[in-house]
């Protein structure tokens, strides 16, 4: 850029940086725009979410909404609630104890097999989840796990990914560590639980959230898999579109009930999801 | 006496033992996977393939061997499964048709204004990525409302601002997919927008200084510069956006549920439809076989380059 010789001095100046900070403005407006309307329209009465002209600003606030899908005996909103939380958080432990026990060797021992075992678990990445959703079906009917806590929790622990990322952290751990321990006579276990994992907390974090959220919003599995007062929070949630119809005022109190919690996590994790999303690989 | 005398000092070999002389400590710790994996993954694919050559009634006890005839069924056109098949498919591919350039464009062109320093640049970050985490029915059920024929937020802005007349986008069959790729695009672009920012923060500096001197202008700088530098990325992102688009289910399920007369049925959709609604889950397991294949061509893609990405972090 040259500078000009200063001319009359521009009324007026736009500078690019200016310009920039107004567009993006303008699109985080857009994006925040349908949210606003899920909030106030929880707040208004039905009349009034239907109203012309529109009220940009609920006239007449009110929590009636709330009350309704709170109190509805057929949508169990505090089970389902409580359902998701207490399966995304079990599932997210298993999952980080199985996908850590499993990544260990693979990163840090010799053993046979090792290639061949590990590439056989990756290439499970390859088959669509949908693959496998109906054969699943009929062996929880047979195990009748339908409709129970373990259906949500115990299948997803099979899977890979946690496997994959955990090994490429565990491999950038220096050994010396492992070593000076062992010649203390630290075993095997000693050394995964007091040296490997505590160093691992950053991307057990990462995981940790992943798997959460992963599990929190799940929505084709649970809804064929668990029903009435079993159904976790999004299925439940999305069932009421089917019931209440138009009624956006109780639809928009749902989903607001639904989307606050996660929003208010997210927050407080934020510095772990995006670290997370270079740590795994993804980056580049 | 002489026992403890003779007591070893290097560890005892045995299969008890928890240290490296053991040859059977890693298969331990392999174990639980191992058992998880077999029975919830390798089994289930299995099984499928039981269930899919025999025809499984869950009000029948006896399951009879019809060989391929639930593959055979779905390339034969007079069947009506395999017209809803093929037509669910169709579905699928015109929405990844619709939202992958959407959501590889609309990523890039977030990332870029975000890529240097400005003010609340991780308040914007947070605003852009944030849709992601939420369930997809929270954003359906949202979206719905907001593309709502009478009372949506689009056209009560259209009637109240602009004094346009309203739009019926959830039934008018020529815009169907609008709301649908919209919702998909608000919902998802942020992981993009997230990969593209990763990648930009590992271009050096020294690129756009030299072309500085060279008087190259900020569209010229992208063009030249941070576009060819971000190819593998934008690879990346591509691949596997269509995976994620391959796989549309809750979207269209709770916006239009698969209307109107089908036109946004998607695969999984039809599938499920077929396995838990019209109890033919034989018929349906055939079907995520051939969808399954269908998809296996792009995963391959993407394992390919994960792959790539472990040989190279290898190397380093």
């Amino acid at each position: 850029m040259t500078v000009q010789a200063p001319k009359a001095a521009p009324r007026f100046k736009m500078p690019k940086e200016t310009l920039r900070f107004v567009l993006l403005c303008i699109q985080a407006l857009i994006f925040i725009a349908p949210l606003y309307w899920m909030l106030i329209t929880a707040f208004k009465t039905d009349g009034d979410a239907i109203a012309q002209p529109v009220q940009w600003f609920p006239k007449n606030p009110t929590l009636e909404n709330f009350d309704i899908i709170l109190n509805t005996p057929d949508a169990n909103i505090l089970r389902w609630a409580w359902n998701s939380v207490f399966t995304s958080v079990a599932y997210t432990a298993a999952h980080l104890l199985v996908a850590c026990l499993t990544a260990y060797p693979f990163a840090r021992m010799q053993f046979k097999g090792k290639e061949q075992w590990f590439w056989f678990i990756l290439a499970s990445m390859m088959v669509p989840g949908i693959v496998i959703l109906i054969p699943s079906y009929i062996m929880m009917i047979q195990f009748n796990w339908i409709d129970s806590y373990h259906v949500m929790i115990w299948p997803g622990v099979a899977n890979v990914f946690g496997v994959f990322m955990m090994r490429q952290f565990f491999s950038s751990i220096p050994l010396e560590l492992e070593e000076a321990a062992r010649l203390d006579g630290a075993n095997s276990l000693i050394i995964f639980f007091r040296i490997i994992l505590p160093l691992s907390v950053p991307a057990l974090v990462t995981l940790g959230v992943f798997s959460f959220l992963g599990a929190w919003n799940n929505y084709l599995w649970p809804q064929f898999m668990v029903h009435g007062d079993m159904l976790t929070l999004p299925v439940g949630i999305g069932n009421f579109t089917m019931r209440y119809g138009i009624e956006y005022g109780k639809l928009m109190a749902g989903a607001t009930l639904t989307a606050i919690p996660v929003l208010i996590v997210y927050v407080f994790a934020q510095k772990y999801i995006e670290q997370g999303m270079t740590l795994t690989g993804l980056k580049e | 006496m002489l026992k403890t005398a003779t007591k070893p000092t290097v560890p005892r070999r045995s299969i008890f033992a928890l240290n490296e002389s053991n040859p059977l400590v890693p298969y331990l710790y392999l174990l639980p996977h191992a058992i998880l994996f077999f029975v919830f993954f390798v089994f289930p694919i299995a099984y499928g393939v039981w269930i899919s050559v025999h025809r499984w009634d869950p009000l029948n006890t006896i399951t009879p061997f019809v060989g391929l005839q639930f593959y055979t069924n779905l390339f034969d056109i007079d069947k009506i499964q395999a017209q809803f098949f093929w037509k669910s498919v169709v579905n699928t591919s015109i929405f990844v048709v619709l939202s992958v350039p959407a959501l590889v464009v609309v990523a890039l062109v977030l990332a870029v204004q975000l890529q240097k320093p400005i003010l609340f640049r991780g308040f914007f970050r947070t605003v852009f990525f944030s849709p992601g985490i939420l369930s997809v029915s929270v954003v359906a059920i949202l979206w719905r409302w907001v593309f709502d024929n009478g009372n949506g937020l689009i056209n009560v802005v259209r009637r109240d601002v602009f004094n346009l007349p309203i739009i019926n986008y959830m039934t008018d069959e020529n815009i169907i997919w609008l709301p649908i790729v919209i919702a998909t695009v608000w919902w998802t672009v942020g992981f993009n927008m997230n990969l593209y920012l990763a990648a930009m923060s590992g271009i050096s500096q020294s690129y756009y200084e030299a072309a500085e001197l060279d008087g190259a202008n900020g569209f010229q700088k992208f063009w030249h510069i941070t576009l060819p530098l971000l190819q593998p990325t934008t690879l990346f992102v591509a691949v596997t956006t269509v995976l994620a688009s391959f796989n549309l289910y809750g979207q269209s399920v709770l916006m239009t549920n698969g209307g109107p007369s089908r036109m946004t049925q998607s695969v999984i959709h039809y599938i499920t439809e077929e396995g838990f609604s019209n109890n033919q889950f034989s018929s349906a397991t055939a079907m995520s076989f051939v969808f399954g294949l269908i998809m296996l061509v792009f995963t391959a893609i993407q394992f390919r380059m994960m792959a790539k990405d472990v040989t190279r972090s290898r190397e380093k």
